[in-house]
């Protein structure tokens, strides 16, 4: 690489970098993120008999008769099935801890009066629950395909839980489908999504306006007693919204939770009732499960892997079990995908193909036991099968059909050992002793020995030590990954990585020693900022290798950006002389660090983040507490004082013009309507028409004085007083306000109410660096960039986010929006949850700007090329190169901590947060050089124009 | 680190003849055990091994001796009171590194009149307190939690800090802003006094802030709470300092007085 670089080159060699960055990545996700393994097709007969059994082939099972098929299965099980009808009560986000309580602790007071009903079934012993662990990402499409599929999803399935799609795999309702049951579904569309054409009436509704908690569960309970009075239906699924939205808009605490879960009671009361007391005995009977599919933390959200998320409800009434014992029916733990090889057993349908559950333990007491052996068996069979496909053959010698039977295996002894080896061998031996015990049971059976019962014990726990077993062995074995495309995208990243680098490199280079009378010593080459900058980076690298230190990652952005204001407060008294007198200039300076400072503390006051210390007091919690009136008021004042502060960097540059003018005036009328809209509709419950005109007034206004000012300013800017330089960075300044201005007011009307303070504080910060910038700190331009980055991170984490998915703000992601949109409310999402990085890399045109008037003087007339390179050199490459290192670091940490017990939990979502990072990086810089290369293309074309007319003139 | 040390040391070899006449006063002060050099006062005089090695022991046996008493007298430690302790800390170690300082300026003979004493006293106590109070607004700064309960732990945190980083620095300096510009801004220290009110404030802070690096950890120890583990750091800095200002005086005594030797040969020659 040459020193001397051009524009274009610099340009090309950075477009490539980022572009085999992207290209890395995404061959890194698709091969680091399970597509889970599957076995393709659909359980059928040969589900009934043993794996290692030849099986005959299969006549086409889809030419059988529904009836016949159901029969045929019911006769190869031999389990009689004695239900007929199931109802599946889905309650979207109910913690299982609302009905069953906690640590063998009763629920709490509150949400156990606000559920008589359901708690007088508990106490009877018509019912029995289960905390059914749900596995993250706790988010509602993945957890319903777990439930009827029984197979734990791949992590990317939430980037589609927006995208629901057909689900083609093996699942519970295909089965029942195929038997010939009629299904009814009523609630929550994503069910009709994912299972087209199978429902023979629906009533779907929209998870979309999250702020109605009334009338979406309405639409589901208004059809109950048309279908109690209509027995054309096998299966009935209600999925209420309701409960979910209410922790979505108030958390676990909020007012409308009693009143809510009163509701669901009064639903089961009136299923059990209708649909099961009141029903004849001829009719056959009917099971009513009451599922969730995921719980909630304390504030209500949900996504990420603690407990309140993932401890879901699984209720089965009317199992008929004969505990009385109200601890005996709330104290058992399951998981989540246990639902579905349990329902296929109890309705007599094959288990479905990949399903990794197992039989929920105490569902099965009222069959008689050698039907429990059997369906034990043949959820061993279906795992065994699942098992097959992953573990060579080569470990199944000697297994034949019915071996164990006739104590004919080939080196394997008819007897039961003690097992022990590797994985593997063990769940095979545990097969085996399983199956030899149920041998053992059948002979004594049919001579009607005395221990028979002590032998089926027996066999009973063995066959649940090997479900148990197998099925821990199988959800983790959902972590393979190809090696080869992991290694492809690994060293696609890293090359990147290096080519950045390299870039940034040779650009210091080039920057710093081109006059070289400069006097060169090794102390000027790296001073204590810089130093600093570097072991920031350094140290966020290495903390990203610790679950603890990723969960509580704002610490450290906290700590290191207050260290980095500490550090500039120490090298400005460093040049602090005493003998010039207590200059203004000084003063101002050390004004806005300590600003820096207080608005630093605050901002890490403002939200407490993180995983583990979320309960400790923070500001926004104080003011929630003293009364819903302060954070008004907070939101209040801050809209005034963003808008004043907006307007009055507006007008810091003296000029009047006309441009500047209206664009002030663009931003008073949308400061305006925020307030407006703040004003009238945040306590509204339902979506208004007039909130959603009033915010896609906004964003017009908002997009269109933003890109408005970029596109006009510099045609308008014409001066011919001022140098080049000096007119485009007046210009970009301008531009740069704007774009900042826009933002805040943008994040305003998104944010939460009461992030609206720290929105105010960011911008303070912003506007005390570009001060601070623009008096000579003697700190290099590309260490000021850095700090830009690292105080959009802190900023990042005061707004409330963490790295759990849980804290992504879905509520503010639908204003605005009148229809269900999965591109709109994505991008929404993206802004809300990217406010900081984004507001200071947009700062950054302002940044620049402000140089350029600084130093306009000292520059002579360069070409454009040359002029572009060293304004936006650094601000380009410096937030890539971060992000670039951190990017690739951390897919160096994924890597190595893909067998960590928190690697789908803490380090996957973590992973999500710095690749949309990565994107925020890219989009920021994009913005940044269009919008510098535009402006300085324009002033170049003006003046040479003027130039042109200026020799006409003379001529 | 490496600047100041170039610099003290060539500070020091551009001007050793006065210098060599001041040491031999000194000595022959010593050995009266009565410093009567008076003339020509200046902060750069190297002093004893032998002093520097006494005084050095007093800070840090102090230290050991708070421990001492917290542990074996209240059976309290940083763990299960961390105010009680942090305050002997600090109040045992105020007298010890206030006594260190008037030792130093006695060896460096700079005080002789018996107010100066008091003036000194009185400055450290001041210091104490203004030092305090800056250390509680970096701490805070820094992240340190607010609130009734954390409190007096901040305090009295802020106020062994104090005594670690400003106390010394007021004894000798006092309100004197150059000087302290010079040594804590620009780091440019002349001569070993001002290395060791630099070296061992500097090790102090930076020693605190490694130090709270594990408490976001989820280790659930009671000593990640604020402000134990800042406090253990600081005092790992702090003694490091100490060994490293200790080492360091030492063999600047020693490379001084080789020099003077080799510069006597020369001149001799």
């Amino acid at each position: 690489m040459t020193t001397a670089m051009t524009c274009t080159r610099l340009t090309i060699f950075t477009v490539a970098g980022v572009l085999i960055q992207i290209i890395g990545l995404s061959i890194f996700v698709f091969g680091f993120f399970p597509v889970k393994p599957t076995l393709s097709g659909v359980s059928g007969r040969e589900s009934y008999r043993n794996p290692f059994c030849d099986s005959a082939p299969t006549s086409n099972e889809s030419e059988i008769h529904p009836e016949k098929l159901r029969l045929l299965y019911q006769e190869l099980s031999g389990i009689s099935s004695k239900y007929d009808r199931l109802i599946l009560m889905v309650i979207d986000g109910l913690p299982a801890e609302f009905v069953l309580g906690k640590d063998g602790q009763p629920p709490w007071k509150a949400w156990k009066e606000s559920m008589p009903y359901t708690q007088s079934l508990l106490a009877n012993g018509d019912a029995i629950g289960y905390h059914a662990k749900a596995a993250p990402p706790t988010v509602t499409m993945p957890r319903l395909k777990a439930m009827v599929s029984g197979a734990i999803g791949g992590f990317l399935d939430v980037a589609f839980n927006f995208n629901t799609q057909a689900l083609l795999d093996d699942n519970l309702l295909g089965q029942f489908f195929r038997i010939g049951w009629k299904m009814v579904m009523l609630g929550d569309e994503t069910w009709l999504k994912l299972f087209p054409g199978l429902f023979m009436r629906h009533d779907g509704v929209s998870s979309f306006f999250v702020k109605d908690t009334v009338q979406v569960d309405r639409n589901v309970s208004r059809h109950l007693p048309d279908e109690f009075n209509s027995h054309d239906w096998n299966l009935l699924i209600l999925h209420y919204l309701g409960l979910d939205h209410v922790g979505h808009t108030g958390g676990r605490n909020s007012p409308l939770m009693a009143s809510k879960l009163k509701e669901m009671d009064d639903v089961v009361r009136t299923m059990h009732l209708r649909a099961m007391v009141d029903r004849r005995h001829d009719q056959g009977q009917t099971l009513l499960i009451v599922v969730s599919d995921h719980g909630m933390t304390e504030n209500g959200n949900h996504g990420g892997s603690s407990y309140e998320e993932t401890d879901s409800l699984m209720l089965f009434i009317g199992l008929s079990s004969n505990s009385s014992d109200y601890a005996a029916a709330t104290n058992n733990v399951a998981f989540q995908v246990d639902l579905a090889p349990t329902l296929a057993l109890l309705f007599g349908v094959p288990i479905p193909k990949n399903n990794v559950g197992v039989l929920v333990p105490g569902t099965l007491s009222s069959l008689r036991d050698y039907e429990q052996l059997k369906a034990l068996e043949l959820n061993s069979w279906q795992l065994l099968r699942l098992m097959q496909a992953q573990i060579p053959s080569s470990s199944f010698v000697g297994f034949s059909c019915n071996c164990f039977l006739d104590g004919t295996c080939e080196g394997l002894g008819s007897d039961i050992s003690e097992c022990s080896g590797d994985r593997e061998k063990q769940l095979i031996c545990l097969f085996r002793n399983a199956d030899v015990l149920h041998g053992i049971w059948k002979s004594k059976k049919l001579t009607e020995s005395s221990s028979a019962m002590e032998d089926f014990s027996r066999a009973l726990d063995a066959y649940n030590v090997f479900l148990k077993t197998a099925s821990e062995w199988l959800a983790s074995k959902t972590t393979e990954k190809p090696v080869f495309l992991l290694g492809l995208g690994v060293s696609a990243m890293l090359l990147s990585c290096f080519v950045c680098v390299t870039l940034f490199l040779s650009l210091l280079k080039e920057v710093y020693h081109e006059p070289k009378d400069r006097v060169y010593s090794l102390t000027c080459l790296l001073n204590l900022e810089e130093v600093f900058i570097l072991v920031v980076l350094l140290i966020s690298v290495i903390s990203m290798g610790s679950s603890s230190m990723v969960e509580e990652e704002h610490y450290i952005w906290h700590f290191m950006v207050s260290t980095f204001y500490l550090l500039l407060l120490l090298k400005t008294a460093k040049s602090f002389n005493l003998s010039t007198g207590l200059n203004i200039l000084r003063d101002h300076k050390i004004g806005s660090i300590f600003l820096l400072l207080i608005s630093g503390r605050l901002l890490r006051g403002w939200r407490q983040g993180g995983v583990n210390w979320t309960y400790l007091p923070d500001i926004s919690k104080w003011l929630e507490q003293v009364g819903s009136g302060y954070v008004k008021w907070i939101q209040l004042i801050s809209n005034f004082l963003v808008i004043g502060l907006g307007l009055f960097t507006l007008f810091r540059t003296g000029s009047k013009r006309k441009s500047v003018c209206i664009l002030a005036f663009g931003f008073s009328t949308c400061g305006f309507l925020i307030l407006l809209h703040a004003w009238r509709y945040q306590d509204d419950m339902f979506a208004d028409y007039g909130a959603t005109v009033t915010a896609k007034l906004i964003y017009m206004f908002l997009s269109l004085s933003a890109i408005g000012a970029a596109l006009v300013l510099p045609w308008s800017m014409l001066n011919k007083d001022k140098s080049f330089l000096a007119e485009a960075g007046d210009c970009l300044y301008l531009i740069g306000s704007a774009y900042i201005l826009c933002w805040c007011l943008l994040q305003l009307l998104l944010q939460q109410p009461i992030n609206s303070g720290a929105i105010l504080l960011l911008l303070i910060q912003i506007l005390a660096i570009s001060s601070l910038s623009s008096k000579d700190l003697q700190v290099k331009e590309w260490i000021e960039i850095a700090a830009l980055y690292y105080m959009g991170m802190a900023g990042h984490f005061a707004l409330g986010n963490s790295n759990t998915l849980a804290t992504i703000d879905v509520a503010g992601a639908f204003i605005g929006i009148s229809s269900h949109s999965t591109i709109l409310s994505g991008i929404l999402m993206f802004m809300i949850t990217y406010a900081s990085p984004l507001l200071f890399l947009l700062s950054l045109v302002m940044y620049i700007g402000a140089k350029l008037r600084n130093q306009s003087h000292s520059h002579g007339d360069t070409n454009l090329g040359q002029a572009l390179k060293l304004t936006l050199g650094f601000p380009c490459l410096v937030p890539l190169c971060i992000s670039s290192i951190l990017l690739t670091a951390y897919t160096a940490v994924l890597l190595l901590m893909r067998n960590h017990l928190f690697v789908w939990s803490v380090f996957s979502p973590k992973y999500l947060y710095v690749c949309a990072t990565t994107l925020c990086t890219y989009i920021g810089v994009c913005i940044v050089a269009v919008t510098v290369t535009y402006t300085f293309s324009v002033t170049t074309f003006l003046r040479s124009n003027a130039t042109t007319r200026q020799r006409l003139v003379d001529s | 680190m490496e600047e100041s040390n170039i610099s003290s040391s060539t500070s020091s070899s551009i001007v050793p003849i006065p210098k060599t006449r001041e040491r031999k006063a000194m000595k022959e002060a010593k050995k009266k055990k009565k410093p009567e050099s008076s003339t020509g006062v200046s902060s750069d005089v190297p002093i004893s091994s032998l002093g520097a090695a006494f005084v050095h022991l007093i800070t840090g046996l102090s230290l050991a001796v708070g421990f001492w008493v917290a542990r074996n007298k209240l059976s309290v430690d940083l763990v299960s009171d961390p105010s009680l302790t942090l305050f002997l800390l600090w109040s045992i170690e105020f007298p010890a590194v206030g006594l260190k300082m008037l030792a130093f300026l006695v060896l460096l003979s700079a005080l002789l009149i018996y107010e100066s004493y008091f003036r000194a006293l009185g400055r450290s106590i001041l210091g104490l307190i203004s030092g305090a109070f800056m250390n509680t607004l970096g701490a805070v700064a820094l992240g340190a939690p607010i609130g009734m309960q954390y409190l007096p732990k901040t305090i009295h945190w802020s106020f062994l800090m104090s005594v670690f980083t400003f106390v010394p620095a007021t004894a000798v300096f006092g309100a004197s802003w150059t000087d302290w510009h010079r040594v804590f801004a620009s780091m440019k220290t002349s001569g070993n006094t001002e290395y060791m009110i630099l070296v061992p404030a500097y090790g102090a802070i930076i020693g605190g802030w490694f130090g709270a690096w594990p408490m976001p950890l989820d280790w659930e120890r009671p000593w990640q709470e604020w402000p134990i583990c800042v406090c253990y750091g600081a005092i790992g800095g702090y003694v490091v300092g100490l060994i490293n200002e200790f080492h360091f005086v030492l063999t600047f005594d020693l490379i001084a007085r080789l020099r003077e030797d080799n510069r006597a040969e020369f001149l001799l020659a």
